[in-house]
């Protein structure tokens, strides 16, 4: 296999790297503020863009007002979920907090049916053709929209990156996630930053959504399983302690993933859990993590 | 002569308390009813009809594999989401060896019982050297994982249309089973399973994996391993998730993907929840409410029907509130309303001698 369609599967599987890595970033930011893995990331992302398709599909609303609107759904719900719930189960353990979020899978794809009803919806691609070009005497191409996909989440996780370093709100998420009662008491709003970090993961997942449905057209229930999956993944292998590390975690496992699919399609996702699971085994806490003591 | 009487009264009567206090009496008064019930399915003709026949059954198996996973949750702490990849290998498994050779079906379970210890101590090392909270996850791509394994063509699962034609199992090479029997069989299989669960609880094992689910600091201190103990108590929901499957597809005599998703997983982690982790009651109420009212009942209601998959919301919305109010499960409302009327009793009683 030449070097040439190695660069081309990587370039073919950037945008799947893209919709990854924002789905990733709102489990980071969800761990870090209210201490559990959050199964229905997927889910919450699912009713952005059931909503964004319903509207602009069937009621005719402008393509680009209805994608905002389903992107403040998901926002909605997210802050609904920690208003009504996880701001009241603080005192169950991670595990309990786990299986709360694994019931509100269970709630929202049942739901799903009954509000958008079960015919299958369509999404057009925000940009049509492919964008050719030549590197080094080899001929590559990308998806004009998959181009548009990785430049737009870039855009969105810098400006996130930056919030976080350098606004209030950056700084009152990391002080939630050093110790969430002591960053309460030296005066910082936790109950707002968790409400917050669990809308934001929310729309982030509504965008990396509705990014996904314009690349492949397709919009149904189970779409966001893999990004699910693929996201926990990500933490795991760069270390939930960190931020940047699941989301080169996120980068990495699409990439990948494409390149061993060249060799072996049947196996591809085996062999890549495999390594990952191989890597956790010699680091536990993930290629950029940190060991955390823990006080009896 | 009457002193006499009464004394033999005393004896026969502590005798009665002797069976009726076992805590397996009771399973075995259930166990006896279910057979019952079958019994008159198959000699009255429509008074019970094939479907709630085939629903319980179905809840039966699903049962088993939820006693194994109250072991990882309710005594080990940890929650799996494989529980449905776990039974569509044992299926697998049992299918092609009923299909190629018509086995006995001890055999088919010693084998099955092998894949799962096999498959549970790797996954289940990797995952839990880290942290508890790692098993859910890992599990959850696992099951991913096998569900794509499941659906690519090859002669072991045949792809998305499954295995199908499996013959009846056969019982110590002589017994040919038949679709009535092979509900007697999953009975014994449960019984037995009843058994195992209820000894196991009570051994220094359940002991060790109760203390750690309280406080892993302490357990520790006191010299469990943690990693021992959760290693055991997942390789046992795999264990009893896989022979699940072996019942399920002697019984369904088919298996295909589409049964073995995500959702199957959950729902099992819902009756368990639901029922109550900690007592073989709550998790035999938590699967009738799930499994059996879903089969027998909603699936029948026209509003359900319409919408796959919807009658779910209520296995949604009572795990949330339940681990939320009431972690004990809904076995522990009866002992409520037992202590509530017991002291009800007791205060006018007081009310009376005072």
């Amino acid at each position: 296999m030449g070097l040439d369609s190695i660069i081309q599967t990587i370039l073919s599987n950037l945008h799947l790297a893209g919709i990854l890595a924002l789905a990733t970033m709102g489990i980071t930011l969800i761990f870090k503020t209210s201490i559990t893995t959050n199964f229905a990331q997927g889910m919450m992302a699912t009713v952005g863009v059931f909503t964004a398709s319903l509207l602009s599909n069937k009621m005719g609303i402008n393509l680009y007002f209805a994608i905002f609107l389903g992107i403040l759904s998901s926002f909605i719900i997210g802050l609904l979920i920690d208003v009504v719930i996880i701001r009241n189960a603080k005192q169950i353990n991670i595990i309990g907090k786990q299986m709360i979020t694994m019931g509100l899978v269970i709630v929202i794809s049942a739901l799903l049916p009954i509000i958008y009803g079960t015919v299958p919806f369509e999404f057009a691609r925000f940009f049509e053709g492919n964008l050719e070009f030549n590197f080094l005497s080899m001929d590559l191409y990308i998806t004009k929209n998959g181009l548009f996909i990785v430049l737009l989440s870039a855009l969105i996780l810098a400006i996130l990156f930056m919030a976080l370093k350098f606004t209030k709100w950056g700084l009152g998420v990391r002080a939630t996630a050093s110790n969430e009662m002591v960053a309460n008491m030296m005066g910082v709003n936790t109950r707002l930053i968790t409400a917050l970090s669990w809308s934001i993961a929310g729309a982030l997942g509504a965008t990396g959504a509705i990014l996904m449905a314009s690349q492949t057209g397709v919009v149904d229930a189970n779409m966001m399983i893999s990004v699910q999956v693929n996201g926990f993944m990500a933490c795991i292998l760069g270390g939930f302690s960190s931020f940047y590390g699941p989301i080169i975690g996120a980068i990495l496992i699409p990439l990948t993933k494409g390149v061993i699919a060249l060799y072996n399609s049947l196996w591809g996702s085996v062999i890549l859990y495999s390594l990952i699971l191989l890597v956790v085994l010699i680091k536990p806490v993930g290629l950029f993590g940190k060991k955390i003591a823990k006080k009896v | 002569m009457e002193n006499y009487k009464e004394e033999l009264k005393d004896i026969r009567k502590q005798q009665v308390n002797k069976v009726v206090k076992n805590p397996l009496f009771s399973f075995v008064i259930l166990v006896v009813v279910l057979a019952f019930f079958q019994i008159l399915y198959m000699t009255t003709d429509g008074l019970i009809s094939l479907t709630l026949s085939k629903a319980l059954a179905q809840t039966l198996i699903y049962t088993i594999v939820a006693m194994g996973f109250s072991l990882l949750l309710g005594y080990g702490g940890l929650a799996s989401l494989g529980t449905a990849g776990f039974i569509g290998v044992g299926t697998y498994v049992a299918g092609n060896m009923l299909k190629m050779a018509n086995m006995p079906f001890i055999v088919i379970l010693l084998v099955v019982v092998v894949v799962a210890v096999i498959m549970g101590s790797v996954v289940g090392f990797i995952s839990l050297r880290i942290e508890g909270m790692y098993l859910a996850i890992i599990t959850l791509g696992l099951s991913e994982i096998l569900l794509e394994m499941f659906k690519t063509p090859n002669p072991f699962t045949n792809g998305t249309s499954g295995i199908r034609g499996v013959p009846f199992p056969t019982l110590f090479n002589c017994i040919q089973l038949d679709r009535e029997t092979t509900f007697f069989l999953i009975l014994a299989v449960l019984f037995i399973m009843i058994v195992i669960t209820i000894n196991l609880i009570n051994s220094p094992t359940g002991r060790a994996l109760l203390a750690m689910k309280n406080s892993e600091s302490a357990a520790q201190a006191m010299g469990i391993s943690l990693l021992k103990y959760r290693l055991l108590a997942f390789i046992l929901a795999t264990v009893y998730a896989m022979i699940g499957g072996a019942l399920y597809v002697s019984y369904v005599r088919a298996s295909d993907p589409t049964s073995w998703t995500l959702s199957l997983s959950l729902n099992i982690l819902a009756a368990v929840i639901i029922g109550g982790s900690q007592s073989v009651w709550g998790i035999l109420l938590g699967s009738f409410v799930i499994f059996g009212l879903d089969l027998a009942v909603l699936k029948n209601i026209a509003f359900f029907n319409q919408y796959p998959g919807s009658s779910m919301i209520f296995s949604g919305v009572l795990i949330i509130l339940i681990i939320m109010f009431y972690p004990g499960g809904l076995i522990k409302l009866f002992n409520d309303i037992k202590v509530k009327l017991l002291t009800l009793k007791n205060s006018k009683v007081g009310e009376k001698n005072a």
